[in-house]
């Protein structure tokens, strides 16, 4: 071969070379070795994101050994991955036929509408029928996706303000019963050298919370349903109140701690511990973390509307499903079953403090005052009897959740108005509900 | 005779070439299943507007490399690696080669140095951009803590969340990682530079920063050009660190490529926009790096390099 066509070759091997190279690096791939799907007709894999803390986990554990235990010879594999890797590498698991069995994750049209859409989950309509699980209407819609049910609903969850009471008691501070109280308490905590608000925003997803929590109150579960359902705009002045009331007005009467979007969701809860700060506006799957830290007594309120209490922000925190590929779905629809049992109910209300989707008896149960409120609330919502707000990114798509993230980042740091975010929320509403 | 003797060479020549054919076939196979085979693979799926889920992909020819145009975000991103390109080559190499030097011109426990600087340089990013958060945490941060103690307290900051200060925030942690690699390289490559040079530079009367431009310098010119190289690709598809620092926020003000292309693939479930972006970073990095190869080459035939 020639001088100058060696070169020429080497050359585009090379380039070639060097293109996969950063081509690999650049669009991943590859994901986290687990056990094949479906290999042992006894066993079935179930993954989950990773628990609030390590005693969850352990708690979780026994429970999938009372379950091995009730069916002799039957076998969980439970693998637990971050919450923020879940969603890429369960898409790509599932995808490739090599999923887990049965699997947590979020309920919302981002998240199992895209994989039901993709046709990856189980239709669990018959089991519905057969195990007669029972499951709040409300609670299996948002499983439902065109007609078929595709998973069980998991945890009840409401949002709003939890507050130090001894704190509040030391400063001869009220409960605040509207936003104006609210303003009132937070002016006297602040003169006193105590953060009002543990505010943290460097994941993002706090700040929708936030919004959420807000918007209940101020235009009511009507005024949120209406919103999600395209039937008023995401620009509309109430939204736009909303995200200015938090995000520009808290922040710049110093509300909030500096720099939000430099706090961690763990070091805002770790204020709110140290009793730096005196409330911690999130929600109700932080209970048992409270419980078991702080050192002083905790009150639960709604984030307060003008004129009254509010209502708080609640609904659905995800669900379980079971993979349309697997070689198990007797195994994996009783391991659901054993799920919705009324001992699970109970154990998961007591030990985990998380409330199910379905009914529950708890007047045997001991609980803190806190989770017990709780506990009352979300039977309330359960029932239908309360009025409740909506949790809004686990009912939108991922390209409003993204929009919604960034763009309230981008208020708190001023490089954005509340009418440019609320603006962007509505084009990103269009656009990803009319696909 | 003479026609067995052919015969013989032949042979020795085919037993040669599978020989041959034999040991090349392993790294054939490494570079076709991890390089060519995802190559291929990219650039199929940045041709299709593929969601991550869908098996039927729709084949959209090059509306995502249309797209990227008009996208501002890619233009933002693409101002964001440009500053990295640039602060992120520039800081390590003129660090590293002063440091270098300080400690070629007979500094004691060279080892222990050059142990302590290269550190860094082997940690995984994920670990810096962990311990550099905790650094630059608002709250319980070391930075703020130590800015508040010297009497700077009014500089505290919360580094990561604000826009004017996360991308350089992030910079800084990973210029104190990179450093350590480029003092080793350049120690090494100042272990061939001509000592009777200096010595005669001196004697001229040159002082210590015309050593360094005029004498030191084109001596490890190959080295420095190999070391640009790297950092300067390194931001061009930096990731890794930013990823674990701050997602590109806060908002999306240290948004670079290759976060912009994570989010599109893996947050918003479009592989092929993610996809297209992944192979724009391929795109902007190879003129780089042939320009300085040639570059280099260039040079070395002036008799300023190899």
């Amino acid at each position: 071969m020639p001088a100058r066509a060696r070169a020429w070759v080497a050359r585009w091997a090379a380039i070639v070379i060097g293109v996969g190279l950063l081509a690999t690096a650049c669009t991943g791939g590859g994901s986290p070795a687990r056990p094949e799907a479906g290999g042992d007709s006894n066993t079935i894999t179930y993954l989950i994101g990773q628990p609030e803390d390590a005693e969850q986990l352990d708690l979780i554990k026994q429970d999938i050994a009372t379950f091995e235990k009730d069916n002799p010879g039957v076998k969980v594999d439970l693998n637990v991955m971050p919450n923020d890797n879940l969603r890429a590498v369960l898409q790509t698991q599932l995808r490739s036929g090599e999923g887990p069995d049965v699997f947590g994750y979020d309920t919302g049209p981002g998240f199992a509408g895209v994989l039901a859409d993709a046709g990856l989950l189980y239709d669990l309509t018959d089991a519905y029928d057969k195990y007669n699980w029972p499951i709040y209407d409300w609670a299996k819609e948002r499983v439902t996706f065109g007609g078929k049910i595709l998973g069980v609903p998991g945890q009840v969850e409401e949002i709003g303000i939890f507050y130090n009471k001894d704190l509040f008691a030391e400063h001869g501070i009220d409960e605040p019963r509207n936003l104006a109280e609210l303003k009132a308490a937070a002016e006297k905590l602040k003169d006193a050298g105590i953060t009002p608000f543990a505010f943290s925003n460097k994941e993002g997803w706090e700040a929708g919370h936030i919004l959420s929590a807000i918007l209940a109150s101020s235009i009511g579960s009507d005024g949120v349903a209406a919103l999600l359902a395209g039937e008023k705009p995401w620009n509309s002045p109430e939204v736009i109140g909303a995200i200015d009331l938090w995000f520009n007005d808290f922040r710049k009467r110093g509300y909030l701690p500096p720099s939000p979007n430099a706090i961690t969701y763990d070091s805002a809860n770790a204020l709110f511990y140290s009793g730096k700060a005196a409330m911690n506006l999130t929600g109700t799957w932080m209970i048992s973390d409270i419980t078991k830290t702080a050192d002083f007594e905790v009150g639960f309120i709604p984030f307060p509307a003008e004129e009254g209490p509010g209502i708080f922000a609640g609904g659905l925190g995800g669900g379980t499903f079971v993979s349309a590929n697997t070689a198990n779905p007797e195994l994996a629809i009783k391991f659901l079953d054993h799920m919705m049992s009324p001992e699970y109910g109970v154990w998961s209300v007591e030990k985990l403090n998380i409330i199910p989707a379905y009914p529950v008896d708890t007047s045997g149960i001991k609980t803190s005052p806190l989770f017990k409120q709780v506990l009352d609330d979300t039977g309330q919502m359960a029932s239908g009897a309360g009025d409740f707000g909506y949790n809004i990114d686990v009912l939108t798509t991922d390209v409003f959740n993204e929009t919604m993230w960034d763009g309230l980042q981008s208020v708190l740091t001023g490089s954005a108005t509340a009418r440019e975010v609320a603006d962007d929320l509505e084009e990103a509403f269009q656009s990803s509900t009319g696909e | 005779m003479a026609q067995s003797f052919s015969a013989g060479v032949a042979a020795t020549r085919r037993s040669r070439s599978r020989l041959g054919l034999l040991f090349v076939a392993p790294t054939f196979l490494i570079v076709a299943v991890f390089f060519l085979f995802p190559l291929g693979s990219a650039v199929y799926f940045a041709l299709t507007d593929w969601d991550g889920v869908s098996p039927t992909p729709r084949f959209v020819a090059a509306d995502n490399f249309l797209r990227m145009v008009g996208d501002k975000e890619v233009w933002h991103a693409l101002g964001n690696n440009l500053i990295w390109v640039l602060v992120g080559t520039t800081a390590p190499i003129v660090l590293g080669l002063l440091l270098a030097v300080v400690l070629w011109s007979g500094v004691r426990a060279v080892l222990f140095y050059r142990l302590v600087f290269f550190m860094p340089y082997v940690l995984p990013p994920i670990a810096v951009g962990i311990v550099w958060s905790w650094i630059y945490d608002p709250i319980n941060g070391w930075l703020n803590r130590l800015l508040t103690l010297v009497g700077l307290g009014e500089a505290a900051r919360g580094w990561l969340g604000e826009p004017d200060s996360a991308l350089y925030a992030v910079l800084a942690a990973a210029i104190w990682a990179t450093f350590g690699f480029v003092v080793v390289i350049f120690l090494a490559a100042l272990q061939n530079v001509d000592l009777d040079l200096i010595d005669a530079a001196r004697i001229d009367g040159a002082n210590a920063a015309r050593r360094l431009w005029h004498v030191i310098l084109p001596q490890i010119v190959p080295v420095f050009f190999m070391v640009t190289a790297i950092t300067f690709v390194g931001g061009i598809s930096v990731f890794d660190i930013v990823f674990i620092m701050t997602g590109g926020g806060p908002g999306n003000a240290t948004s670079v490529l290759g976060t912009y292309a994570f989010k599109n693939a893996f947050q918003l479930n479009d592989i092929g926009y993610g996809t297209a972006l992944a192979l724009l970073i391929t795109v902007l990095s190879l003129p780089c790096v042939m320009i300085l190869n040639r570059v280099q080459r260039a040079l070395a035939k002036r008799g300023m390099g190899d």
